[in-house]
């Protein structure tokens, strides 16, 4: 009896861990079909409001557009982070107050004075060189990521990791997104059977297109 | 090593410990494009962390082409049927 009393708790914690391993930042909340359909209509929404904001001032197709684009889509996944990571926080905020020199402080925990990487440096003599090149090189990845120029190591690591895992579904579902357009853009000749549907109820009401640039 | 991981997570907050930079950095590696599947191949991290900063630059490079493209699209097409059939489409997937 009691070993079933204790299997019964334990398959209660399993299930509480598996519910909060879904609300938990987990590894795989980027891969989920349920994340890429939410980035995929925010991401539509934005380029909407792009279209529509500049589709009467420019007769063609200007440079600074192809950059509200690629911002549109970086505010959309910053979006779908929820808050949860520096880097989504750091493009909401730098977005908003567009700024050449971006000194937007964004709050970090307060450390002492001396920061994490001198930490390691001191107190590791012997692999003093292998720690000032992880240093040049975590400065490195500082920059590209936004919003993490100071962080701690491993804190930056773990930014990283989740800041790939965005981008690579931020690029699957741009290039999905761009097949769809250029297979209506391209006309239903060679279109499969959903777009077809699509194209034949509304060309008939709307028989004018934009010319192309 | 998981003997010892488990005592460096005992350890306080501040002290970063080799461990925990291994562990992490391999966890890294492991979602670079040509990971080597053995996990007893130690790559450098010094090696991790310049192949990660090259593939985040190759990422965002991708996303500047794609919003390239993106653009030149979104000028060319009516919004209507557009969006209509990327609305069937997404509900498809």
């Amino acid at each position: 009896m009691e070993a079933e009393s204790s299997t019964s708790n334990q398959q209660r914690k399993r299930k509480r861990s598996a519910s909060e391993s879904s609300e938990k930042p987990a590894q795989s909340t980027w891969r989920t079909d349920k994340e890429h359909r939410l980035y995929s209509s925010k991401l539509l929404e934005a380029l909407r409001r792009v279209r529509s904001g500049s589709g009467s001032s420019s007769p063609r197709t200007d440079p600074p557009r192809s950059r509200a684009v690629r911002e549109a889509a970086d505010r959309a996944l910053a979006i779908s982070a929820r808050g949860r990571t520096r880097w989504s926080r750091a493009i909401l905020s730098s977005r908003s107050i567009k700024l050449k020199s971006n000194r937007i402080r964004v709050p970090c925990p307060a450390r002492p004075k001396r920061t994490e990487l001198e930490r390691i440096q001191s107190a590791a003599d012997q692999e003093k060189k292998k720690s000032v090149v992880l240093q040049s090189k975590a400065k490195v990845l500082g920059r590209l990521v936004p919003g993490c120029k100071k962080l701690s190591f491993p804190t930056l690591l773990e930014e990283a990791s989740d800041y790939i895992k965005a981008l690579e579904m931020q690029v699957k579902a741009m290039s999905a997104l761009t097949e769809i357009l250029s297979m209506i853009g391209g006309g239903t000749e060679g279109a499969p059977g959903m777009v077809q549907d699509a194209g034949a109820g509304t060309s008939t009401g709307t028989d004018s297109m934009p010319p192309p640039a | 090593m998981s003997s010892r991981r488990s005592h460096s997570r005992h350890s306080s907050a501040s002290r970063i410990t080799e461990e925990e930079i291994n562990e992490l950095v391999s966890k890294l590696q492991m979602m670079l494009p040509d990971a080597p599947i053995s996990r007893n191949s130690r790559v450098s991290a010094r090696k991790v962390l310049q192949e990660t900063c090259s593939y985040i630059r190759s990422l965002h490079q991708e996303v500047d082409d794609l919003s390239e493209k993106l653009s030149e699209l979104l000028a060319s097409t009516d919004t209507d049927s557009a969006e209509a059939a990327i609305l069937r489409s997404l509900l498809m997937q």
